[in-house]
């Protein structure tokens, strides 16, 4: 065995082979030295080998943490996985000895509520499958191991409720991820672009770090996928109404959380709509506006030299690299770029008469609103969706706006997520008769 | 589901506002639009009720399948094609409608044509989408725009300057016997119901229409309101003399409080919303009915490529419309409709019926099956 191995390797320095023996026999054993843990290789084999209290090949056959292996095509692909190869009178086995580096019981960071677990999924999956286990534990719970990537062969894990999933989604899910051919996948987000249509305006997948999320979609029949060395889980199919839900609308009071929810679709009508709209009534159709309000907002303009759409690039591409700058920064530096750029350099472009002060209102107003929803890579894609809406108001005014946001109901009407239907309302309810959005699509 | 059936009744119905419908009722409000509107409240609900009975016969089947399974293709082609022109000609009527309005009131430096085909391009985007993507639009179009509709509605009711006395002159000529004209444009609030030629193939086997009665009450409100609101404001006499009756009226209410001060900005943006949302369903059913003129076409409700037929067909459609704009002007475009509306009156009436009688006897064959 271990020629071969030798010879399937390449040059690794840290693949260990070593032959062992005691009284009775002699076993082969390979691992790869970095990738496994080195109590586990001895507390499991060189221990007992040692002590001979019991046979070594009667040990191997009780004890289910070695799994026989015959195939010896799959040996790399095992070791690589960080198994340890085992050969007993012409036997192999393997044994899992995985050593792997992760953040211990993260919080969450990037999904943050205020009441609720503050524990996120682990960037081990087996950890994470504990974690969503003992939230959910039914027996109904299924996982299905699947693995990703053509360099990477990164273990991807779906998980589902069997009971209450939808067939249709899950052959797709399953159809999709044998379809990948990309080398490297590292992070969940690489695999949802490279699952779902990496053209689409919005993500028709969740990418969340919160248990509790997970366990609900699993509960209401949608499937999760789990990546190793990734601690955010995919949630699909999705719909738009789940992406402006926070997981804190479950724990708080009824009103108030509907209060909150009517909030987040202003917000992200306003942060859609509000720079389009400013270009149109400014430029196009100021007659819409009550007279004294036109005045205000044409007197507050008197100093700028150019044209509205000109003023309102300048103040997006401005807020954009601010909130880009904020992101990519380190994080004790972080707060001082807003701080910068938000008061200082607003108040400054306003006084210096580059931008009117009612645009800095929008502007903030804007950046504020874009914040509001509650899950990272739905408020990505809504910042993109105001540019196109400003070509039409500058050639259109709010009529060009009102065709624009026309175009995106279509479009978002549209969208199916894994062939469910992405833009409804009563998005909640789970599948029943009756429902047209139910209908067989056979 | 029954909320998809009462959004197609309801957009509707409140889009007759954009289709000269309170014009034409208002030219013989002296001659015979009250009673008009009493017999087409009544005929409208019964050609409604019969149409929901014969879609509930025939679960899941669109208005080409019910015909494929008692005629051969080359009865119903021709058939289905003329029904497609029925329902394209109402879709693009509106859409040219409003492209004037747009460039009277929002865009008066761009010409109507660049706005038509502006809208026009979103209609044909619209309309290629798969049939069950069209419901949703028209929810969420209904979802958004209907409750300030309403608010407008009540807005005007409550006006001070709406003079009721004007409304009960005109209410006393309700002896006049009804008109053709006035009933056509009057019953037409009542078709909502007729997009479920289409849409009827989403719904499943055990679907159940309940509510039905909601069909007059809604239809009633809706056409009471649109004729005799701008009576209110305008006068018995001056209200005749506007042509898009319903801009001037919302023109003619002020808001207090809010950014806005007159009504007719977000009366229009509104309808502009409502009349993308209903051409796109009406381009989107006759796109539909031409297509299963075609050999070997199979109804799809959500394919999940849009086949290139689509926008084809879609795409004739709205070039279609832009031509007729560029050669047509206002007074034709009324004509066209005043006489689309009396034409669409025989049509429904022989088609509704000729359908409840073949659902009778697939009844019949049913049970002795």
């Amino acid at each position: 065995m271990l020629k071969r191995i030798e010879s399937l390797f390449a040059e690794s320095r840290d693949l260990t082979m070593h032959q062992l023996k005691n009284d009775e026999m002699t076993i082969e054993i390979a691992y790869i030295e970095t990738l496994c843990d080195g109590s586990k290789v001895s507390d499991f084999i060189l221990v007992p080998f040692t002590k001979q209290q019991q046979p070594f090949d009667e040990i191997i056959k009780i004890n289910p943490v070695y799994e026989p292996l015959d195939d010896p095509a799959k040996w790399t692909d095992t070791l690589l996985l960080g198994f340890v190869l085992i050969q007993v009178k012409d036997k192999i086995y393997k044994l899992d000895a995985a050593r792997i580096i992760r953040n211990e019981n993260p919080q969450t960071m990037v999904e943050t509520v205020i009441t609720g677990p503050q524990i996120a999924l682990s960037e081990d999956v087996i950890d994470s499958i504990n974690i969503i286990r003992s939230r959910y534990p039914s027996p109904e719970l299924a996982t299905e191991e699947r693995t990703v990537g053509t360099t990477s062969r990164t273990r991807v894990l779906l998980l589902y409720d069997k009971r209450s999933v939808d067939s249709n989604v899950l052959n797709m899910v399953r159809k999709r991820l044998d379809r990948i051919v990309v080398p490297m996948v590292t992070a969940s987000g690489q695999l949802s672009r490279a699952l779902g249509d990496r053209y689409k305006l919005f993500p028709t997948m969740i990418i969340t770090e919160r248990p509790d999320r997970v366990c609900n979609a699993i509960q209401d029949g949608k499937v999760v996928l789990l990546l190793q060395g990734s601690m955010f889980a995919i949630v699909l199919p999705v719909t738009f109404y789940d992406f402006l839900s926070a997981v804190d609308d479950q724990y708080d009071s009824f009103w108030m959380t509907r209060t909150l929810l009517v909030l987040r679709y202003i917000a992200v009508l306003l942060t859609i709509s509000l720079p389009a709209l400013y270009v149109a009534i400014v430029s196009y159709n100021p007659e819409l506006f009550r007279v004294q309000l036109t005045f205000s907002i044409a007197g507050s303009r008197s100093a700028v030299p150019y044209p509205s759409f000109i003023e309102v690039f300048i103040m997006l591409l401005m807020i954009e690299s601010l909130v880009e700058a904020s992101v990519r920064l380190p994080k004790y530096i972080g707060s001082t770029a807003t701080t910068v750029g938000g008061l200082i350099l607003g108040q400054a472009a306003q006084q210096a008469g580059l931008v009117s002060s009612i645009m800095i209102i929008v502007t903030s107003v804007v950046a504020i609103s874009n914040f509001v929803i509650p899950i990272n890579n739905m408020s990505t894609a809504i910042r993109f969706m105001k540019y196109p809406l400003i070509f039409m108001a500058i050639f259109f005014g709010i009529s060009g706006v009102t065709i624009g946001l026309f175009i995106y109901f279509v479009y978002l009407a549209d969208m199916r997520s894994f062939g469910k239907p992405y833009f409804r309302i009563f998005s909640k309810t789970p599948s029943q008769s009756g429902d047209i959005g139910q209908v067989d699509q056979g | 589901m029954n909320r998809y059936f009462y959004y197609c009744v309801t957009i509707v119905s409140m889009l007759n506002l954009m289709l000269f419908v309170p014009y034409l009722l208002i030219q013989e409000r002296y001659t015979g639009a009250v009673s008009s509107m009493i017999a087409a409240a009544v005929g409208g609900s019964l050609i409604a009720f019969l149409f929901t009975h014969v879609m509930k016969v025939f679960p899941g089947k669109g208005l080409p399948e019910i015909f494929g399974v008692f005629f051969p293709k080359w009865v119903t082609a021709p058939f289905m094609f003329f029904m497609g022109c029925m329902y394209f000609t109402s879709g693009s009527m509106v859409l040219v409608g409003f492209s004037v309005l747009i460039n009277r009131f929002l865009n008066p430096d761009t010409s109507s044509i660049v706005v038509l085909s502006l809208l026009s391009i979103a209609c044909i985007y619209g309309a290629t989408r798969s049939t069950l993507s069209n419901i949703f639009i028209i929810e969420m179009g209904l979802i958004i725009c209907a409750p300030l509709i309403i608010m407008i509605l009540f807005k005007s009711y409550r006006s001070p300057s709406l003079d009721w006395d004007a409304m009960r002159t005109v209410a006393q000529y309700w002896h006049h016997p009804p008109k053709l004209t006035s009933y056509a444009a009057a019953v037409y609030i009542f078709t909502g119901y007729s997009g479920y030629a289409i849409f009827n193939r989403l719904n499943p086997p055990n679907f159940r229409l309940r509510y039905r009665w909601l069909i007059p009450l809604i239809g009633c409100f809706i056409m009471v309101s649109s004729f005799f609101v701008p009576i209110g404001f305008h006068g018995t006499e001056t209200a005749a003399n506007y042509l898009y009756v319903w801009s001037v009226t919302a023109d003619s209410m002020t808001m207090e409080y809010g950014f806005l001060e007159r009504v007719v900005f977000i009366f229009l943006l509104l309808y502009l919303n409502l009349t993308l949302v209903y051409t796109t369903n009406v381009w989107h059913i006759t796109m539909e009915l031409f297509k299963s003129c075609l050999p070997g076409a199979k109804p799809e409700i959500d394919p999940e490529r849009t086949p290139l037929s689509n926008w084809i067909i879609a795409g004739v459609l709205g070039l279609i419309t832009v031509m007729t704009t560029y050669f047509l002007d206002e007074k034709q475009n009324l004509a066209i409709a005043k006489n689309w509306l009396i034409l669409r009156v025989f049509v429904e009436v022989v088609m509704v019926l000729f359908l409840f009688v073949l659902s009778i006897g697939a009844g019949g064959k049913k049970r002795s099956a």
